[in-house]
């Protein structure tokens, strides 16, 4: 073969795409005869390709290329390396990987499904094991020399399983994922059913074991990524829910993490090699990301391919990453990318593949090579294996030694055989220094030393500052924030001599004065992690600094725990502008937990208007007559499982892009609404027709729902207050006998007699514009005192009898009204105004209004009354004072002030909600004038006065004065310092000296001078002001 | 539409029912429909809210999007349509028009928008991105404290969310307010608890908030020296608390909470203001979910809503006894009778 030493065999083998019994019957002799001839072909031609091309393939990167001819839609390297089993609709074959000639065993098999995935059992011990998915079943098979052995079937999908994972801790257990939104564990020792069984409401489309780990997987449901634990869900298997009937939805687990991690499709998932948190997506939006899933929230880092991203799987060295495009692209991407994880450029290329890639899997390091090998399968039905060599390995970050002998040639150099024994002795001895380097013989898992990890560490850790990396002594300086920013931490690190390889840095906080409790448990979490990492071989650096980063997250002490917090994070922009896009389906995330949604309700808007909205008459009830409302969105989503699988049968998916239906689930999980549930049951309920004439009538009822309108209602008959009544109403406390006749007129030409017996809102706010007169000092008005009226026990009495005689009051008037008068216990100073107001009210006796005041008012004196005995027992129990006389004098006083007011002033704050209360309802009416008359008898305006506030020292007499005019000597209090006279208008003064005068004096002066005009050596136009609000 | 003229003013009884034709309501004469809105939305509706005065109805629906028009006058013209959400919009609010005209809402989407209306075109003011899950909940604080808004989302936290005025937003979470999830939130009104016996009566009103959950309880929530803390955990239900609703007070010291729940009850908490003690008292038991409650202005009548389609509307009697002022079963005159012998 040609020179350079590179071998490449083809083995290459038609297989008829027709398919037909005829085919299957040839005898395998025939088989083989057309398989030699083949070959022989290919390799003839391959030779004359060969010569010419000699030099081009120099530079490729593959080791070797078997041209297979045949279809398969999943291929697999077992754990060992030996075997790669590719599978198709028709066929299940085995490439011999060590076998230089890549020897083919092929197992016929015959099903209308493709096989979706494969994988290999890892562990070595049952390396033989393999498992395949195929529609909505699982296949273990075991291959034995003697050739593929069909183990056993599991079922227990109901739709197309899209993915499954072997346990890389327990050998017997597989996880396999479905569009059914089921994730279930199998035991294959008894695959009757799964042994643990997961619940979401989306179709999960990877499934993928921790490496590191043992119980923790991930799924990918479109855009989003579940992290479980396998513990955790038999816990809540326990669980019950308070009724009955949601047992259905018990199953359901949720997921230990959630990470929104695309806004479209996630086509593949990787756990990382080296630390149990990490893990890669990628996605139809074009971009990987990294995780940690400890910090689900925020995105490690996103490296951008432009293109639909298929898979991306770590590379087992360094920090590298291996990406294909999505295979049904085919827009002649036929490369394969490898990835420095921190650089957002591909650090190499693997040109050769003549159509899409389908699958690429890593082959175990072999015993006597230092390149990494992989093995990629593409639909040009070639199975190549590519080399990783030191220089690449270095690219993405791997500590390989010293590569120093010519990585070029390394590109070149065979690896395998026919090389000549100088360059067989060079790689040996190579490979002998390597494994001497790394005490682990395991790939990439050798610590770096501490040169390489200050190198290498990623300082953007949130609330960690890198202050100092000092290889010299061996120490690393930190300062942590805690998540507010108010306090941070300094933080030493020292590294000991043999750092990486047994001992664990010192850890040394700076500042004494945080908590002793504090200090010890970060002490804790940093050694914890720093041991665990150590033991692992691994650096520990950088999760030690990040483990602070997130125990400071948490609050300082459990007291402030507690509490809630205060300061919010604001969300990091960058991550949350890309969630902004994404598009949420429905039944998403955690829709458990989601109430049903309200379809329909009913509102009180506005001041007196009920806005109702609901379902139209037909979507009255969920399907099937259930007679309940479900509780939680979840269940919208199971019974369109439910509908779908009973009504729409899976689509046979023939001769379409083998892998198209298999790894990827090719449609989302229909979403269902809330509106088909209410209206998909109601033809369910008629499915007395012909099966097509429901669909295309439910088809069409879906397209045009028939949606109830919003109705607003005028509900002011209801409530006990009225606009119209508001609006005319009028309050005019200087003619109250005019004011009353004139309200009573309004109410009643409004047909509201029934306002007799409301002591609402509205009327109790105009009671108290009437008799709660803020002028506290000044009695009642004179004029009321004035008039002259007898006041007697009879005409109190039957007031007494009418206001009991009306239909009863409101509850909140009842409560309110002993509240107004509670207070009062002294007998009453007649005459009083109310008897004024009697008699003057029964002019206007149909008024309802003021029968509701007379009563309000007649309840007051007829306490009065009746208090009479109780005043003096409250006197008897004072009565341990001395100057017991002047107390009674001083109360009779005061108790005679408070009589002469309508309402007691002890309720003050009391009558002003009211009054504000009725100016609210006013304001919401739109009528602001009546609004601000109301609260103009407010006692208490809403807001003081806060800020600066100037005062003037009168000029003459040094008093602090108010107003123009100083209320002690008379004078103008403020002289202008220009013309030396009393300002009475605009005055302007500077801030700084206080000096200042006439407006039109001081801007003549300021036109041409900077300094006060005083002479006071104040430079006031460029005063600075800061003082006075320091000062403030 | 015009208003009837009351004849009987002794009654003030209603239906309210969605199974006539016009799948609305069969009213007797007090209450009248005065505008009816067909908003066209392609899915549920799922809230609707007039705003201040009355005079825009906003709507929001499963379709995502949110749909603004003007009612005034009887009129229903479709003034905007605000779309912005990724998911079903599960609530809105109207803020004070102190604030301007604003909006907010909350969705599937796990986003609360708040829209503002400048020259009459909508745009979002603001985006609130940090929940977790779903929120199903929004509601502004009485103009009193500024504005201010208050989610609760599935992730079982509340956030309070304020604006500075200048632009900019605060945000404050009470994490883990309620496990699974929180249904929804409301404001306690503007009135400072202690001011009914604090002659003084300046103090500032102190910030509290009601909220309900998928843990079955009810939690009334104050802010104190800008933190919020737990005041106080109503424990009365047996399945998901659906909707929480603060009665408005007219200055009265009482304070009412109405709670509905998954367990088709409705409970009616009163405190007296004297103490932290808080008296329940069922409603009613329906036969569906209530989802939905809402107090009129005056805070003296309830209105329910549920999973059955219907809608009550509740009043308290002198006895203290909720009273059904709206239900068919319970003749007119029956409910007439009682309260005349009541009085």
């Amino acid at each position: 073969m040609g020179g350079g030493g590179r071998r490449q065999l083809e083995v290459g083998r038609r297989e008829r795409l027709g398919g037909g019994r005829r085919e299957r019957d040839r005898g395998e002799k025939e088989r083989s005869r057309e398989f030699q001839v083949l070959v022989t072909l290919c390799v003839k031609l391959k030779e004359l390709l060969r010569k010419g091309l000699d030099l081009a393939l120099k530079s490729l990167d593959y080791l070797s290329c078997a041209v297979l001819l045949f279809q398969a839609s999943a291929m697999a390297v077992d754990c060992l390396g030996k075997w790669t089993v590719l599978a198709g609709r028709k066929l299940l074959s085995l490439v011999d990987l060590e076998d230089s000639h890549l020897k083919l065993h092929r197992n016929p098999r015959q099903s209308k499904w493709d096989i979706s995935c494969v994988q290999w059992n890892p562990h070595p011990s049952h390396a033989n094991l393999f498992v395949t998915a195929s529609n909505q079943k699982l296949d273990v098979f075991s291959w034995q020399d003697t050739g593929i052995n069909h183990q056993s079937s599991i079922r227990g999908h109901s739709r197309t399983v899209s993915d499954v994972s072997w346990s890389p801790f327990d050998v017997n257990i597989i996880a396999s994922c479905s569009v059914d939104a089921l994730i279930n564990l199998w035991d294959i020792r008894d695959t009757k059913k799964p042994s643990s069984s997961f619940q979401t409401v989306a179709g999960a489309s990877q499934v993928k074991w921790n490496r590191m780990t043992n119980n923790l997987f991930a799924t990918t449901h479109e855009g989003d990524v579940r992290i479980w634990d396998t513990r955790v869900g038999l816990v809540l298997a326990y669980k019950v829910p308070h009724s009955s009937r949601l047992e259905i939805h018990v199953k359901g687990n949720s997921p230990l993490h959630y990470i929104a991690a695309h806004i479209s499709k996630i086509h593949g998932l990787d756990w990382s090699h080296t630390s149990e948190s990490n893990l890669a997506t990628s996605s139809q939006d074009g971009s990987i990301k990294f995780w940690d899933i400890t910090n689900p929230r925020q995105c490690k880092g996103t490296l951008t391919a432009g293109l639909p991203v298929w898979r991306a799987r770590y590379t087992p060295f360094g920090q590298g990453l291996v990406t294909v495009v999505v295979p049904q692209l085919r827009r002649g991407d036929n490369v394969l990318y490898l990835w420095d994880t921190n650089h957002n450029a591909p650090v190499h290329q693997f040109v050769g593949h003549n159509d899409v890639i389908l699958e690429f899997q890593w082959r175990k390091l072999q015993e006597n090579s230092k390149d990494f090998q992989l093995v990629t399968w593409s639909k040009d039905q070639t199975l190549r294996i590519w080399k990783i060599d030191p220089s690449l390995q270095k690219k993405c970050g791997h500590d390989v030694g010293d590569i120093s002998d010519s990585s070029e040639n390394e590109m070149t150099l065979p690896v395998f055989t026919s090389q000549s024994s100088e360059e067989a002795e060079k790689v040996q001895a190579e490979l002998e220094r390597q494994m001497s380097l790394s005490p682990d013989n395991y790939q990439g898992q050798q610590p770096r030393s501490l040169q390489q990890e200050f190198e290498l560490i990623n300082t953007e850790i949130p609330n960690i500052r890198v202050e100092e990396l000092d290889l010299e002594k061996r120490m690393c300086k930190v300062v942590a924030m805690t998540k507010s920013g108010s306090a941070s931490i300094g933080l030493v690190m020292k590294f000991p001599e043999n750092y990486p390889f047994g001992s664990a840095p010192a850890f040394e906080f700076q500042e004494q004065n945080i908590n002793i409790g504090v200090k010890q448990r970060l002490h804790r979490v940093l050694s914890d992690t720093a041991l665990r990492h150590l033991k692992r071989k691994n650096n520990c650096l950088e999760p030690c600094l990040r483990q602070l980063s997130n125990a400071l997250e948490f609050p300082m002490n459990p007291e402030e725990r507690r509490t809630p917090e205060s300061e919010m994070p604001y969300p990091f922009p960058s991550v949350t502008s890309k969630m902004s896009q994404s598009s949420y389906h429905m039944h998403s995330y955690m829709d458990l937990n989601i109430p049903f949604p309200r379809t329909s309700g009913a509102k009180f808007c506005a001041a007196g208007y009920l806005v109702v909205f609901g379902r139209a008459q037909e979507a009255q009830k969920g399907p099937s007559g259930t007679d309940f409302t479900p509780k939680s969105l979840s269940e919208l989503v199971e019974y369109s499982s439910k509908m779908r699988m009973r009504t729409v049968p899976v689509i046979k998916q023939q001769n379409f892009l083998p892998f198209q239906f298999a790894q990827s689930p090719p449609k989302t999980v229909e979403s269902v609404t809330i509106k088909e549930w209410y209206y998909r049951g109601q033809f369910k309920g008629k499915r007395g027709r012909s099966k097509e004439q429901n669909d295309s009538r439910s088809k069409e009822q879906e397209k045009k729902p028939h949606l109830s309108s919003v109705k607003i209602f005028d509900i002011f008959t209801v409530l006990p207050i009225n606009r119209q009544l508001g609006q005319k109403y009028i309050i005019n406390v200087d003619d109250i006998p005019a004011m009353c006749s004139h309200n009573a007129k309004v109410a009643e030409s409004m047909g509201r007699k029934d306002l007799v017996r409301v002591y609402d809102v509205q009327t109790l706010a105009m009671l108290c514009c009437v008799f709660w007169d803020r002028r506290d000092a000044v009695p009642v008005k004179p004029r009321t005192q004035s008039t002259p009226i007898d006041h007697t026990p009879q005409n109190e009495s039957s007031l007494l009898t009418e206001a009991m005689a009306g239909p009863v009051a409101d509850k909140a008037v009842a409560t309110l009204t002993p509240g107004l008068i509670s207070h009062v216990t002294s007998p009453p100073i007649l005459p009083s105004p109310m008897t004024f107001l009697h008699s003057q009210l029964t002019e206007v006796s149909s008024h309802p209004n003021l029968a509701a005041l007379a009563g309000v008012l007649k309840m007051r004196r007829s306490n009065s009354w009746s208090c009479l005995e109780d005043s003096f027992e409250d006197y008897r129990f004072e009565d341990d004072g001395v100057n017991v006389k002047e107390k009674e004098a001083e109360r009779e006083q005061r108790q005679h002030d408070n009589n002469c007011r309508m309402l007691d002033p002890s309720g003050q704050h009391q009558y002003d909600q009211f009054l504000h209360s009725y100016s609210d309802i006013l304001f919401h009416w739109g009528l602001k004038n009546q609004s601000a008359q109301v609260l103009k008898f407010a006692n208490s305006g809403r807001e003081s006065h806060k800020g600066i506030e100037f005062g003037v020292k009168c000029h003459y007499c040094g008093q602090n004065v108010r107003g123009a005019y100083c209320g002690c000597c008379k004078n103008l209090a403020f002289n202008c310092v220009i013309c030396h006279t009393g300002v009475k208008g605009l005055v302007n003064f500077c801030l700084s000296c206080g000096h200042g005068g006439h407006t039109s004096h001081l801007m003549e002066w300021f036109k041409t001078e900077s300094v006060c005009p005083t002479g006071c050596g104040c430079t006031c136009a460029l005063a600075d002001y800061s003082l006075i609000y320091d000062t403030s | 539409m015009a208003r009837p003229v009351p004849t009987d003013l002794g009654h003030y009884f209603s239906i309210f029912f969605f199974e006539t034709k016009d799948h609305l309501c069969q009213l007797n004469i007090m209450v009248s429909v005065i505008n009816s809105i067909d908003t066209a939305h392609e899915d549920m509706i799922h809230d609707a809210q007039l705003d201040y005065y009355g005079t825009k109805l906003a709507t929001c629906s499963s379709d995502r999007t949110i749909k603004i028009f003007d009612v005034k006058g009887g009129q229903q013209t479709l003034v905007s349509e605000l779309r912005g959400h990724e998911g079903p919009v599960w609530q809105l609010t109207w803020a004070h028009p102190m604030f301007g005209s604003i909006l907010a809402s909350c969705g599937y989407d796990r986003k609360v928008v708040i829209w503002k209306e400048n020259n009459g075109s909508w745009g979002k003011l603001y985006e609130y991105l940090s929940h977790d899950s779903s929120v199903n909940s929004v509601q502004f604080a009485s103009q009193e404290f500024g504005l201010i808004l208050a989610c609760g989302s599935s992730d079982g936290s509340i956030s309070i969310i304020s604006s500075s005025g200048d632009g900019t937003w605060d945000a404050k979470k009470i994490t883990n307010a309620h496990t699974i999830g929180c249904n929804a939130v409301s404001w306690a009104p503007a009135v400072s608890p202690s001011a009914l016996f604090d002659l003084s009566g300046r103090s500032q009103p102190t910030k509290r908030l009601v909220s309900g959950g998928c843990d079955n309880l009810v939690k009334i929530w104050r802010e104190e020296d800008g933190k919020w803390i737990e005041d106080k955990k109503l424990e009365g239900h047996s399945d998901w608390v659906r909707d929480v609703a603060w009665a408005p007070s007219i200055g009265l010291p009482t304070s009412i909470i109405a709670s509905c729940s998954q367990d088709f009850r409705v409970i009616i908490w009163t405190n007296d203001g004297s103490s932290n003690e808080w008296n329940s008292q069922l409603l009613h038991k329906f036969n569906d979910v209530v989802w939905h409650l809402s107090w009129s202005i005056t805070g003296n009548i309830l209105a329910c809503s549920g999973g059955d389609n219907k809608v009550s509307l509740w009043k308290e009697n002198l006895e203290g006894q909720w009273m059904c002022i709206s239900d068919v079963n319970k003749g007119q005159g029956q409910i007439t009778d009682g309260q005349r012998s009541s009085s």
